[in-house]
């Protein structure tokens, strides 16, 4: 089509690739050219608000909001992995007991070459 | 104490009865008369260091920097909230006003109280505006969850105080905070002190809130409107660090074994929150978890109970208050705004409003304990002080100091360095208001700076 040039290193997209058109099913090039007019549709809706001289608003990206409300919201979809497991274990129930275990030791220890005179400070 | 109380108390047939033109300037005119006759309260000469004593309140080095905070923060939270309530009715706009009153009213009660009973009444009390401001006036629907959150985790915790302040009251017969560092330690059974030691703290580890316990605080805080979120971040908790400190004197000989596993939590807490920070998608989500990151170090310097992690538990409380408080509204700019409080819808702030640029780059800043403001002055006697308790404290407290660098840069980054999204057209510039706002959180933070022994408390040296 057109006057498309590749950059050198680019690939052709695939609708514009000669080899693939010309060897498509009409089928084919009918479900690509209803893809593409859904795509435009969605181009023209978005260009509509964007050059609306009324909006006020931001455009809402409903792929935004799928997107954030998954960052959000994990536990409704969480599940019990044997991974998920050992992540829970490795870095929320260990620690805690290791850590005592340090702190604990650390101290009793310190104690005791303070009481026996040792702790050089 | 009176001259703040009963103008405090009168703000509610103020915010009543005043002509609807003359509603909020004449609010903030009398919050703020409030706010500096409490400063006033910062000059302890007594020798007991308890000054405007009756038999129901007074106030200690302790509770002042506490009062002042609570008491600066009402004209904030109206200069605040002043945008996103101009689009409703009347008698809703002074219900709400009339919300936050009674919330500084009993915030001031609570601070401000020697009888531990009172403290706790004041303590439940301050649950109910909050709740209201929270459901009512916050803007998603998660607001009902987090209300409910926030309400009964706080609930919750709070009763078995009630029952352990009780038997206190049944043992050494007077909860007043001026006799119980003299009075007997209370002797039970071991594993029922136990029982007790944990009834009586874990009240205030709910509501600092300790790394485990921490559920409510990011639902709240990002669903309460900028007022709600202001207040909850700089004082609400606060009460809980500021029970905490009271209650220590009376649980003494019991603290050395009970408190291993709350410190192991408050300091794994500020890592473990910290790096959630990092992965934060929504930014008072960010905001909320930073807060918890530095109550975790609170936290650990209240329960170590030495003189240097107290003061620095105190001083890091006020500056955090202040900070936060800072980062909420900054945040409510961006919402007011946008109307989303994704970071990626505002970014490349600079570009479009340089001067707010500067408050997010001062409140950042403070954020991350940059030299020489007050919460690096906190953060470096809790950071002694727990490495005087154990040296392998230091790895956590240092790291979570990186990451907490790191989370409040990238905050910064986040919101004002980038490309500026092409489809934002209104974007107001920033109003007087705002700035009024900002300058009025960071500048005293600033003027801490050059005289922080009035934030030591007990031990101002």
């Amino acid at each position: 089509m057109a006057d498309y040039r590749e950059a050198p290193l680019a690939t052709r997209p695939k609708t514009l690739d000669p080899n693939e058109y010309f060897n498509l099913s009409p089928d084919y090039r009918r479900a690509e050219a209803e893809r593409a007019a859904l795509r435009a549709g969605l181009k023209r809706q978005y260009q509509l608000q964007l050059n609306n001289p009324h909006r006020k608003e931001l455009i809402e990206d409903p792929a935004l909001n799928r997107w954030v409300y998954a960052r959000a919201n994990p536990y409704n979809h969480f599940k019990a992995t044997k991974k998920t497991s050992l992540l829970g274990a490795l870095f929320g129930v260990a620690p805690l007991f290791i850590l005592y275990y340090v702190f604990k030791t650390d101290r009793v220890r310190s104690f005791n070459w303070m009481c026996a005179g040792l702790w050089v400070c | 104490m009176l001259k703040i109380l009963i103008p405090t108390l009168f703000l509610l047939p103020t915010t009543w009865l005043t002509s609807s033109k003359w509603l909020w300037p004449t609010a903030l005119t009398q919050s703020m008369l409030i706010a500096l006759g409490s400063i006033t309260w910062l000059n302890n000469t007594t020798d007991t260091g308890w000054t405007a004593l009756n038999s129901y309140i007074g106030t200690d080095p302790l509770s002042t920097p506490l009062l002042v905070l609570s008491c600066w923060l009402l004209p904030l939270m109206l200069l605040a909230s002043q945008n996103h309530l101009s689009s409703e009715p009347m008698n809703r706009q002074r219900m709400y006003i009339t919300l936050l009153a009674t919330l500084q009213l009993f915030l001031i009660l609570a601070f401000g109280a020697t009888e531990m009973i009172m403290f706790y009444v004041m303590f439940e009390a301050t649950l109910i505006p909050t709740l209201l401001v929270i459901t009512r006036w916050g803007n998603q629907t998660e607001r009902l969850n987090a209300g409910t959150y926030f309400l009964f985790y706080t609930l919750a915790g709070s009763l078995p105080l009630l029952v352990a302040l009780l038997m206190l009251q049944n043992n050494t017969g007077t909860l007043s905070l001026l006799i119980i560092p003299y009075a007997k330690p209370l002797l039970l059974m071991p594993f029922g002190s136990k029982i007790w030691w944990a009834a009586c703290m874990i009240a205030f580890l709910v509501k600092m809130p300790l790394y485990g316990m921490h559920l409510w605080l990011p639902k709240a805080h990002v669903e309460a409107p900028v007022a709600g979120s202001m207040v909850l971040a700089a004082v609400l908790l606060k009460l809980g660090g500021y029970g905490m400190m009271r209650l220590m004197i009376v649980l003494d000989p019991l603290s050395k074994e009970m408190v291993y596993p709350f410190i192991v939590l408050a300091l794994w807490g500020v890592i473990m929150t910290g790096s959630i920070c990092l992965r934060q998608t929504d930014l008072k989500s960010l905001i909320a978890y930073s807060s918890v990151s530095h109550m975790g170090l609170v936290a650990g310097g209240i329960l170590i109970q030495t003189p240097w992690g107290f003061t620095g538990a105190l001083i890091l409380m006020i500056a955090h208050g202040l900070a936060s408080s800072a980062l909420f509204c900054l945040a409510n700019t961006n919402y007011e705004r946008t109307h989303s409080r994704t970071m990626l819808l505002a970014r490349g702030l600079q570009i479009a409003l340089p001067l707010m640029t500067t408050w997010w780059f001062i409140a950042s800043l403070a954020n991350l304990a940059l030299p020489p403001l007050p919460n690096l002055m906190g953060e470096l006697m809790i950071l002694t002080s727990l490495f005087n308790w154990s040296a392998w404290t230091l790895i956590l407290t240092g790291i979570g100091t990186l990451i907490t660098a790191a989370y409040s840069l990238y905050m910064f980054l986040m919101s004002q360095r980038g490309p500026l999204p092409q489809h934002m057209l209104a974007l107001p510039p920033s109003y007087t208001r705002e700035h009024l706002l900002m300058a009025l959180h960071l500048i005293p933070l600033l003027l801490i700076i050059l005289k922080p022994a009035l934030l030591w408390g007990w031990f101002a040296c």
